[in-house]
């Protein structure tokens, strides 16, 4: 729940959760955890490839793996321990107002 | 916030001397069915015997990750565990409400973030809205004075302009322009000599609730130096995977100057999903079956401290991009 102190809750982080599939009139799929999380694991991986990191989800999609070109990895359980750790491996802090950040990403998606 | 059968909290908090105690008293005094249990953290003038009145000394405990809106409030943890052990002895009726009024200078936050993490009590109780009281006489001053009076209102739901009885017409409007320069998502109202004290009740949302904050009023003088305002409106609907990595992302890295996130946002179903977010505390996401009648487009409001406004569409819409949401046009609101 909270950015900062994640690591203390066993519950999975906010935007991990399902949205209820009752309210979904369309597109059901797309609330489904694997699919979410699919295309969540696949944005983080562009954005940690602008500080040299890498991710993927574990076999059974409910922890990351996390790692660097020097082959480290690092196995996390949720989004918040993910931006910590990814953080430490980077040797900085992991900013999205970065304007650096930005740039890398604007290169790598083009508007079309 | 919820239509489960959680416990409903209000949390009620204004600087000193704002009125808080009066409104409870006439909030315990119209609601004479008993089951509203209220804490507080002086005994005074609310002493209603047929409610029961349970006294805390405010008490936190900083938890692991160190940042202050994330301290456990260790008071309430057991003030709430004993009201559920009585009510579960059938010493107390079912509890339908707990009140909780705060001390003057406290932060709600850590009261938002105990409810929202304890383990046990995360599951019987939930907060309904932070209600804040403001006096209409003294409103400028302290707003300009204390940053926990500015604290209390951008953590508002709610905001009562007390005593404004004793104001003049300007200063009320004066009054209202800072709180909603503060926070455009406060739903402000007038107290008149003590009345309107049922913006306490636990009540279901109404949907003016839901409308943007935008364009109701003519835009107030400039916050506080230290507090900035953005207002973000979508051409379309959004990435929602993409959304929740971004603002995870800012809020890891920026989360003490991210004062409070709130909005409706579009993501391609019938309804929208509710956003709020007081500094780490992310609301569980609600999403609505469909959009309520006072709301016609998508909107999030940021409330920051130190960020460049510019940055913040910025970064959302090259997160949207990378995420295959080219199109999404991202304006700032004015």
């Amino acid at each position: 729940m909270c950015v900062l102190c994640g690591q203390l809750f066993s519950e999975s982080h906010w935007s991990e959760r399902l949205l209820d599939a009752k309210a979904v009139s369309r597109g059901a799929d797309e609330t489904t955890r694997r699919q979410s999380r699919h295309a969540r694991t696949r944005l983080i991986a562009t954005v940690l490839a602008c500080y040299g990191l890498e991710v993927s989800d574990d076999l059974s999609a409910l922890n990351y793996v996390l790692g660097d070109r020097k082959g480290r990895r690092e196995v996390v359980a949720n989004l918040a321990e993910l931006w910590r750790a990814a953080g430490r491996m980077a040797g900085r802090p992991l900013d999205p107002l970065d304007p650096a950040l930005l740039d890398s990403l604007r290169r790598i998606t083009p508007s079309t | 916030m919820t239509d489960d059968s959680r416990r409903p909290v209000t949390v009620l908090s204004g600087f000193l001397g704002s009125g808080k105690t009066t409104l409870l008293r006439r909030y315990l005094a119209a609601h004479r069915r008993g089951g509203i249990a209220v804490v507080i953290n002086e005994f005074g003038a609310v002493g209603v015997d047929h409610h029961l009145v349970r006294m805390v000394e405010e008490k936190s405990v900083l938890l692991g990750g160190g940042c202050v809106c994330c301290s456990r409030r260790v008071d309430l943890v057991r003030t709430l565990r004993e009201l559920l052990d009585l009510e579960g002895s059938g010493a107390l009726p079912p509890l339908e409400q707990v009140v909780i009024e705060t001390s003057g200078i406290a932060d709600p936050v850590p009261i938002l973030f105990t409810l929202a993490t304890e383990p046990m009590l995360k599951h019987q109780f939930v907060a309904s809205s932070v209600v804040v009281t403001l006096g209409a006489l003294n409103a400028a001053g302290e707003i300009e004075r204390h940053p926990e009076v500015r604290k209390q209102i951008i953590a508002a739901d709610r905001v009562v302009v007390t005593k404004a009885d004793l104001a003049t017409r300007d200063a009320i409007a004066a009054c209202r322009m800072r709180v909603s320069a503060l926070n455009p998502m406060a739903d402000i109202t007038l107290s008149f000599l003590g009345d309107g004290c049922e913006v306490l009740a636990p009540a279901a949302r109404p949907d003016h609730a839901y409308a943007s904050p935008l364009g109701a009023d003519p835009r107030p003088a400039p916050p506080h130096p230290d507090v900035q305002s953005t207002a973000l409106g979508f051409s379309g609907p959004l990435d929602w995977p993409a959304f929740t990595v971004w603002l995870g992302m800012l809020l890891e890295a920026r989360g003490p100057d991210v004062l409070r996130v709130k909005g409706l946002l579009d993501i391609g179903d019938a309804g929208p999903v509710v956003m709020n977010v007081a500094q780490h505390v992310v609301h569980p996401p609600e999403h609505l079956r469909a959009w309520p009648a006072g709301a016609d487009r998508p909107y999030l409001v940021f409330i920051t401290r130190g960020i460049d406004p510019a940055l913040i569409p910025q970064s959302f819409a090259v997160f949207q991009r990378a995420a295959g949401r080219p199109d999404l046009s991202i304006t700032g609101l004015a």
